[in-house]
């Protein structure tokens, strides 16, 4: 079937059905994984799948409804209803659409070569990877390694005219493996995800890392409560990060309830600090040309050198606020309304080696897992666990579990006194190593 | 692959529950009455009867079977969702879904083959069949028993089915809490009022003969508040959700969710900063059970046993946790958020006492688990959807009531917190390290309860909390939730007034 007209032919329709404005987003996907455990294969599943979601607006009131039936009675029948669940929502001169304009390409989105490798391949990579995982001595078990892949086309239309088609695809290799030592039990995770299946990290490269993860926590030993400098791995810094994207949520900010919302052109940061949103990076595992509206996306700075640049908006938001979108509205499918969420987000490298950073502290804690909620987007609250390794004299000396860190984000935001150059941009979401000049740690 | 974290989400503490658990013996709805919900409404009412020809069930199983597989499975879902939101007094959107869709299973040894498919026609159920069956290699075909329908205890009663609710009603809840939040207080500035309602059909055929149909309602009901004031805001959360008809809101009416949200919302602006350090943590009765949820349920499900690498492989029959302690796992709680008639396997739900006084009795077990540690199935095969496998899962889970006064429970801590209520929190089911955000939290000084103190962390490692539990009120109460294992699963958490020893707080100041 042609997605591109059935979705055009499908805004037409629903206009013919009442609607002053409407929205069609049509998604086709197929995905596989294989998980395998002790050397066999322990599970594999495939499967192909579609949706339509609608949204429409009579006289200024939205509604939305989804299927995953895509013939056209279905979406005739989804029509229906969205117009039927306009008469119960509040109208809004805020209830807008995009205007079409053009979203270029977004170069190594999609590699047809992920689906015509052979099954048979892909699981053996995925027993190699296990294997090779388990070959370190301090290894004991296997949770499991996995190989998976997804495809997807994305259709949106708009009765402004607006017709968005894109493709893309990724895949994933990742390991999870045990260290044992007595009553002693630590896990060690890997993955590597990528646009292309030819640039998948070598096995061996995943191996190491998870293995590594697994028994560099062995015998870890406790600290007192204490303040001490933080300095956060790659690993954890998506903690950190995540309360700084909630917190620019223009959504949070027009309804008052982020902590940075009348922050904008103040410094919320150190100068040390730029951070991008960036919706057009070839081959990135976030890129795509447009958001989940069809607006064109951007290379955003959304922190610069420490100050506050920008907070992220899609089409209504950013009406409500007197501007235009960003291209951040994000869909988590056919069958959602498009909310506001980032592209590869990240903090910008820093010019010192991570080594640096550990050297030049005397004391510390270096964070490699964080749990909880992090920063609280609403007050800038922030309490976790943490495990990682701690510092003496300018070295590593031994793994810490169990600690907690908390402060609040301002101190900690504007704390940042180092930022390393080991930023990886194959992640999504991410930041090189840094150091928090301060935090209060729980322990002991 | 991502580190699996399991998680729990902002279980709010709800006493109707235990009310209901009081009130004894359910009324059994069976699925014929429940699926007399499309008859009661107006014509164009979609029906969410999952029904297909016995035949095709029968010739999809064998055609899984056909490779040498030892079990096959069909599960064949339909599911009518609706969800208004409000936002700043205003009903901001509605949306209405139709999902449907099979998955086939098949199991061969240790080794699962899954497939599904959006269409339900016999050419995509025999092909999802020969996808799924691709796992088995070589062997003889298992001979399938054909299909025969069955049926179930029912658990989950009705009143007033979602389909015959007119949108005015379910507007109208909204609105009643939305005024009852903002007129709490004047620090209120900001409600944010969720209605969610669904009707899943499932069918549920397998290669040992099973045929099972029902229709469950599922009602969900969010208040979230915003207060603002004394230099900060604060966000607090009140839920209220059960597999039941309207009638929920007869029983916990929207003004109570939204003045329970309200009242937290206010008294937290007043927060000092939390110590750091070790203390004693007395947790309220009610949705704190997510903490055992987390901290001992999760480390319970048998997959991870099965893979031996969970933390409580090979403790069977073993002292794990103080004498006060007893753990069950009730998938039968009267329309409770976590009760179903059987599981997604198809499974007859039942109490599972998992932890008696201490000592560790039952894991809870999936078809495949149960298999694997040659024990009972225990009605924990669950599935957020036909796009994923089942998997053990909790359903309603709680610390069984003890015989201590909760007034005394406090009195008797000289120092420490009092935690009212939590956001939810998490556990590495491997390492068994877990952690909990708080959200309502006190400071307990000389054996009282005094001043607010701002959400901390909690956290320690499952065998240390259960053997540190030296308190179990006798005020069981519970509170439903989001449960996170990779997929997602409704649940019920519940637990009597506790207290914990020696729990690393995660506060700004220093202890």
């Amino acid at each position: 079937m042609d997605y591109r007209l059935f979705v055009e032919k499908a805004v037409r329709a629903a206009v013919k059905k009442g609607a002053d404005a409407a929205e069609v987003y049509l998604e086709t996907g197929r995905d596989l994984s294989v998980e395998v455990r002790n050397g066999d294969v322990e599970t594999v599943q495939e499967a192909a799948s579609q949706g339509v979601g609608v949204r429409v607006f009579v006289r200024g009131a939205m509604a939305f409804a989804h299927s995953n039936d895509v013939s056209e009675a279905a979406c005739n029948s989804a029509l229906d209803r969205a117009v039927d669940m306009a008469r119960i929502t509040t109208p809004d001169e805020y209830n807008v659409l995009p205007a079409p304009a053009d979203a270029g390409t977004v170069e190594g989105l999609y590699d047809p070569g992920i689906a015509a490798v052979p099954l048979e391949k892909k699981i053996a990579m995925t027993v190699s990877l296990e294997k090779q995982a388990m070959a370190d001595a301090r290894i004991t078990r296997s949770a499991g390694a996995s190989f998976g892949e997804s495809g997807r086309q994305i259709y949106i239309a708009n009765t402004h005219g607006l017709v968005q088609v894109c493709r893309e695809g990724a895949c994933f290799l990742g390991v999870s493996v045990v260290a044992e030592k007595g009553e002693q039990k630590c896990d060690g995770a890997e993955y590597c995800g990528r646009r292309f299946f030819a640039d998948l990290a070598p096995e061996r490269e995943i191996a190491a890392a998870a293995a590594e993860k697994a028994w560099s926590m062995l015998d870890p030993r406790p600290v007192r409560t204490q303040r001490a400098p933080v300095i956060v791995h790659p690993d954890a810094a998506g903690s950190i990060l995540g309360g700084v994207l909630a917190a620019v949520n223009g959504n949070q900010v027009v309804q008052g309830a982020s902590f940075l919302g009348d922050k904008l052109d103040q410094p919320i940061m150190s100068a040390l600090v730029t951070l991008i949103d960036d919706g057009r990076r070839p081959k990135g595992l976030a890129s795509l040309p447009f958001d989940g509206e069809g607006v064109p996306t951007q290379r955003r700075v959304i922190v610069e050198n420490g100050v506050l640049k920008g907070f992220m908006y899609n089409t209504m938001v950013a009406a409500r606020a007197g501007t235009a979108s960003t291209g951040n509205a994000s869909r988590g499918g056919f069958s959602s309304l498009p909310g506001i969420g980032s592209h590869n987000f990240y903090m910008q490298a820093g010019t010192v080696s991570a080594d640096d950073i550990i050297r030049s502290t005397k004391r510390g804690l270096v964070l490699r897992e964080v749990t909880g909620y992090g920063i609280n987007p609403v007050n800038g609250n922030f309490s976790g666990g943490a495990s990682g390794f701690w510092v003496e004299n300018g070295r590593i000396s031994f793994p810490v579990k169990g600690l907690t860190i908390a402060g609040a984000a301002g101190d900690m935001l504007t704390g940042i006194d180092m930022v390393a150059d080991d930023l990886d941009l194959n992640r999504t979401f991410t930041a090189p190593t840094f150091r928090i000049r301060e935090m209060q740690i729980g322990g002991e | 692959m991502k580190r699996q974290w399991y998680s729990v989400r902002d279980i709010p503490r709800r006493e109707f529950l235990t009310k209901t658990l009081r009130g004894g013996a359910a009324l059994a709805v069976t699925p014929a009455l429940l699926s007399g919900l499309s008859s009661c409404s107006s014509a164009e009412e979609i029906s969410v009867r999952t029904e297909l020809d016995p035949s095709l069930l029968d010739s999809t199983i064998r055609r899984g079977l056909a490779k040498g597989g030892d079990f096959a499975e069909v599960y064949i879902e339909k599911r009518i969702v609706r969800h208004i939101s409000m936002e700043e007094s205003k009903f901001r959107n509605a949306v209405f879904g139709i999902t449907q869709g099979a998955g086939v299973r098949v199991l061969s040894g240790d080794k699962t083959g899954y497939a599904y498919t959006d269409d339900l026609s016999e050419e995509k159920l025999h092909r999802a069949a020969d996808i799924a069956s691709a796992i088995a290699r070589g062997g003889t075909p298992a001979d399938p028993v054909p299909v025969t329908k069955s049926s179930r205890e029912s658990y989950v009663t009705v009143d007033m089915p979602l389909a015959a609710v007119a949108d005015g009603k379910r507007l109208d809840v909204m609105r009643r809490a939305n005024q009852a939040a903002l007129d709490f207080d004047p620090a209120i500035k900001l409600a944010l009022i969720s209605y969610y309602d669904e009707i899943r059909g499932r069918t549920i055929a397998n290669s040992e003969g099973l045929l099972l149909t029902d229709e469950l309602p599922l009602l969900f009901f969010i208040v979230n508040v915003m207060s603002e004031g004394k230099g900060t805001r604060h966000m607090a959360r009140e839920r209220l959700s059960r597999h039941s008809g309207f009638e929920m809101f007869d029983e916990v009416t929207p003004e109570e969710v939204a003045r329970t949200a309200a009242k937290e919302a206010v008294v937290m602006l007043d927060a000092q900063e939390c110590p750091a350090g070790r203390m004693d943590v007395v947790m309220q009765n009610g949705w704190g059970g997510v903490l055992v949820h987390e901290a001992v349920g999760h480390p319970l499900e048998a997959d991870n046993i099965a893979k031996k690498i969970g933390a409580f492989t090979g403790r069977l029959g073993q002292k794990v946790a103080s004498d006060c302690f007893t753990m069950v796992d009730d998938g039968t709680l009267p329309s409770f958020r976590g009760t179903t008639n059987y599981d997604d396997e198809g499974t007859q739900m039942k109490r599972n006492v998992l932890i008696r006084s201490g000592v560790l009795e039952k894991y809870m077990t999936d078809i495949l688990s149960a298999r694997q540690l040659g024990l009972e199935r225990t009605g924990n095969g669950r599935r957020e959807s036909f796009r994923y496998l089942p998997i053990p899962r909790m359903t309603n889970t709680f610390i069984e009531g003890g015989d201590s006064d909760p007034d005394d429970i406090v009195a008797s801590t000289p120092g420490g917190i009092f935690v009212k209520s939590l956001s939810g929190g998490s556990v590495n089911p491997v390492t068994g390290v877990f952690n909990f955000t708080c959200r309502e939290v006190y400071l307990i000084e000389n054996g009282r309860i005094t001043v607010p103190v701002k959400g901390a962390t909690l956290i320690g490692s499952c065998l240390d909390i259960i053997s540190g539990i030296d308190a179990v009120g006798n005020d069981l109460a519970f509170g439903p939730g989001i449960c996170g294992k990779g997929q997602m699963a409704e649940v019920t958490a519940g637990q009597p007034t506790v207290r914990l020893r020696g729990i690393n707080v995660g506060g700004s100041k220093a202890g």
